[in-house]
């Protein structure tokens, strides 16, 4: 049976070529359902990797807890409210949070200072930031050359690309050179790639080394980085309820019946907190990731602060899921009506050839043999209306994603999908014809005119 | 003496349409020696031609027995049929039968496709050639059917039947569809063909002047052979132009 498929496949290519109008518009149902069929998973996935990336890449599981509160601080209440003036979170805080709630996969302590560091001659201004080794981590950085420091009170750095251009120029590995900041000399470790914020500007030092030179016991910030995505805004909360208690600021038994509305603005009733926790789900959102989705998503979801990235994802996949549903049914439609126009066809294709199935069978065909060229000949045709509808859904899932703004991506698997698709609807639309076509009794079919 | 290639004894065939019965053989008892060139005449509805369809294993008998080279056909399956024509008959149509837009070689080659091993395809078009060159048609091998005349067509047929090197050639008013010239150029070709080759052929027409050709010669009516006698005077096959000169 598949030693005769050459020949087969010569036979059903002969005689489509034979009527290429008649052809093509059959072919019709097939070409606009295997391109709806590629555009709905070039769509559904490019949507769901691009979520997975925006992840990874932007940090969407990190929670900062900062000194100070920039809401209800302010003399009036006593409590420091600029940014690196408040001396209210300390080391311990940082451990503190690391033992006492669930979910944390990492934590970074840091400090940051604006001054001069000096190198290689040059003397430039710029954003010092104290750190662990764990931040590496948190932003999945890729330090290359070099590596990152392991301790937080070595005499290492790390420093990021544009830094590196303006102290040593473009190009040039730094690693191994002595930089200067206020007289500590940091040996640089690696170069870090971090696209976050302004990584790529600053110079990242162990953050107790920098602690020490700077003369101080407070931290401005701790980086909190949860295991999972989604459960950041519930971590934020156990941060703030363990702070609070940490700091004094509410009593421990109705910390819990609390922490509602009152608590996200800032602090428990007519106590303000001195620190201040913000999940990063709030700030990705607005700093054009993924963005005609991302405004979609803001437009259902009022309260910022309390988007996790799991409501977010929640939220782009109904949006991917109606167009998935939508693309759907259409594929589903057109291969269907597709699928019948090959029935159709090939049911006229036997009638106009009834003749020459007699004179094989006269000769020695067999039923088998008959049903097999006219199932070839379906699928056969079906595939190159599917060849055809590859194209077409690869220029139409470029075009829907440029137009929506909405990440697209066509694998090879899905490719093969819309093609297996179109063999399939041939097959079971080919049958029945194809079945037809073995039952004819040979002195009947020679006898047609 | 070998044996029949036809052996049927008290053949008959009924078919059912509706509540009627249609006695289209109603018991014909026939042996066809190797290398006959038999001729079956008869007016239409005689049942010439249902007798024509169980002598190709198109049909199976509805009572008697028919043996085909000593093997007993009456009571194949549809696929085992298939087979046995295949192998031991070749068709002559009066419509030629060829298919369009498919040339010479691809139409001989058809019995070919369907032949159990398979041949490959090398071979098969060896055989398909061969069997045009028997033909005189070598220098038409490529051409398709639109591009030649009756005669040429109705040669490729024969080409298609002889491919498979059968024992019987069935031809079915072969020159039905030709003018009187062609036609006996055709039958010219039939008997050139059993001179050299001693295939059997049996013919079906109802032209008394190309029954006239055969070496004996069988008239049916309502199902029953009515005459079966040898043929004296076969046009002489010595007198006829070359193959390669038909047009």
């Amino acid at each position: 049976m598949f030693t005769m498929m050459p020949i087969n496949l010569k036979m059903a290519l002969r005689s489509l070529n034979r009527n290429r109008m008649r052809t093509l518009l059959t072919m019709l149902g097939i070409i606009i359902g295997v391109a709806a069929v590629l555009t709905m998973v070039a769509l559904g996935t490019g949507a769901r990797a691009s979520v997975e990336g925006e992840v990874t890449s932007a940090g969407t599981n990190i929670i900062f807890v900062r000194s100070g509160n920039y809401t209800r601080g302010g003399d009036s209440v006593g409590i420091v409210s600029g940014a690196g003036a408040a001396t209210t979170l300390i080391p311990e805080d940082g451990e503190a949070i690391v033992s006492g709630i669930a979910g944390i996969q990492a934590i970074s302590p840091s400090n940051s200072v604006r001054t001069f560091v000096a190198s290689n001659g040059t003397r430039v201004f710029a954003r010092i930031q104290g750190i662990a080794p764990e931040f590496a981590d948190i932003y999945s950085w890729n330090i290359a050359p070099g590596n990152m420091f392991t301790a937080s009170n070595s005499q290492q750095a790390i420093i990021g690309p544009d830094l590196v251009s303006q102290i040593f120029g473009e190009g040039v590995n730094p690693v191994g050179q002595t930089i200067e900041v206020r007289n500590v000399s940091y040996t640089i470790a690696g170069v870090t790639d971090g696209q976050a914020e302004d990584h790529s500007e600053a110079l990242f030092v162990p953050w107790q080394t920098l602690q020490d030179s700077l003369g101080v016991e407070h931290l401005d910030s701790i980086t909190v980085a949860a295991e999972r995505a989604g459960e950041s805004s519930r971590i934020a909360e156990e941060i703030k309820g363990l702070l609070r208690q940490r700091h004094g600021l509410i009593s421990a038994d109705n910390d819990n019946t609390q922490s509602g509305y009152l608590a996200r603005q800032g602090g428990v009733g007519a106590v303000p907190d001195d620190f201040t926790v913000e999940t990063q789900a709030a700030e990705a959102l607005t700093k054009g990731l993924y963005t005609p989705a991302a405004a979609f998503a803001l437009a259902n979801l009022p309260k910022l602060d309390e988007v996790t990235l799991e409501e977010m994802a929640d939220t782009l996949d109904r949006a991917s899921n109606t167009m998935t549903a939508l693309l759907a049914s259409i594929a589903g439609a057109s291969l269907i009506v597709g699928g019948i126009g090959i029935m159709n066809i090939m049911l006229v294709s036997i009638t106009e050839r009834t003749r020459e199935i007699g004179l094989r069978m006269a000769t020695g065909a067999r039923s088998g043999d008959v049903a097999i060229q006219f199932l070839i000949e379906a699928i056969t045709l079906s595939v190159i209306g599917g060849l055809i509808g590859l194209g077409l859904g690869l220029f139409s899932a470029e075009l829907v994603g440029w137009s929506l703004g909405w990440p697209t991506s066509v694998s090879l698997a899905s490719m093969g999908l819309a093609i297996g698709i179109a063999a399939l609807v041939g097959l079971i639309f080919g049958s029945y014809p194809a079945r037809r076509a073995s039952l004819l009794d040979p002195i009947e079919a020679l006898r047609t005119e | 003496m070998s044996k029949p290639v036809i052996s049927m004894h008290d053949v008959k065939k009924i078919y059912e349409l509706g509540d009627n019965k249609v006695h289209a053989l109603r018991g014909v008892s026939l042996d066809i020696e190797p290398g006959e060139f038999v001729t079956i005449t008869g007016a239409s509805g005689s049942g010439k031609s249902t007798l024509m369809h169980i002598l190709g294993c198109l049909d199976r008998v509805s009572a008697g027995t028919f043996k085909l080279n000593d093997k007993d056909v009456s009571n194949l399956s549809r696929e085992e049929l298939a087979n046995i024509r295949n192998k031991q008959i070749g068709f002559v149509f009066q419509g030629f039968n060829l298919l369009p837009r498919t040339t010479a070689t691809e139409n001989v080659e058809v019995p070919l496709l369907y032949s159990r091993p398979l041949i490959p395809a090398v071979e098969r078009k060896e055989k398909a050639l061969r069997a045009l060159e028997k033909m005189g048609l070598s220098d038409r091998a490529d051409h398709h059917p639109s591009q030649l005349s009756g005669g040429q067509q109705q040669r490729v047929a024969i080409a298609r039947a002889l491919v498979n090197e059968p024992s019987l050639i069935l031809a079915d008013e072969p020159t039905g569809n030709l003018d009187t010239k062609t036609g006996q150029d055709v039958m010219q070709t039939l008997l050139d063909l059993r001179e050299s080759t001693g295939i059997t052929i049996i013919l079906i027409t109802h032209e008394p002047e190309i029954a006239a050709y055969g070496s004996r010669i069988i008239s049916i009516r309502d199902g029953l052979i009515v005459s079966d006698q040898a043929n004296t005077r076969p046009p002489i096959p010595t007198e006829s132009p070359s193959l390669a000169a038909v047009p």
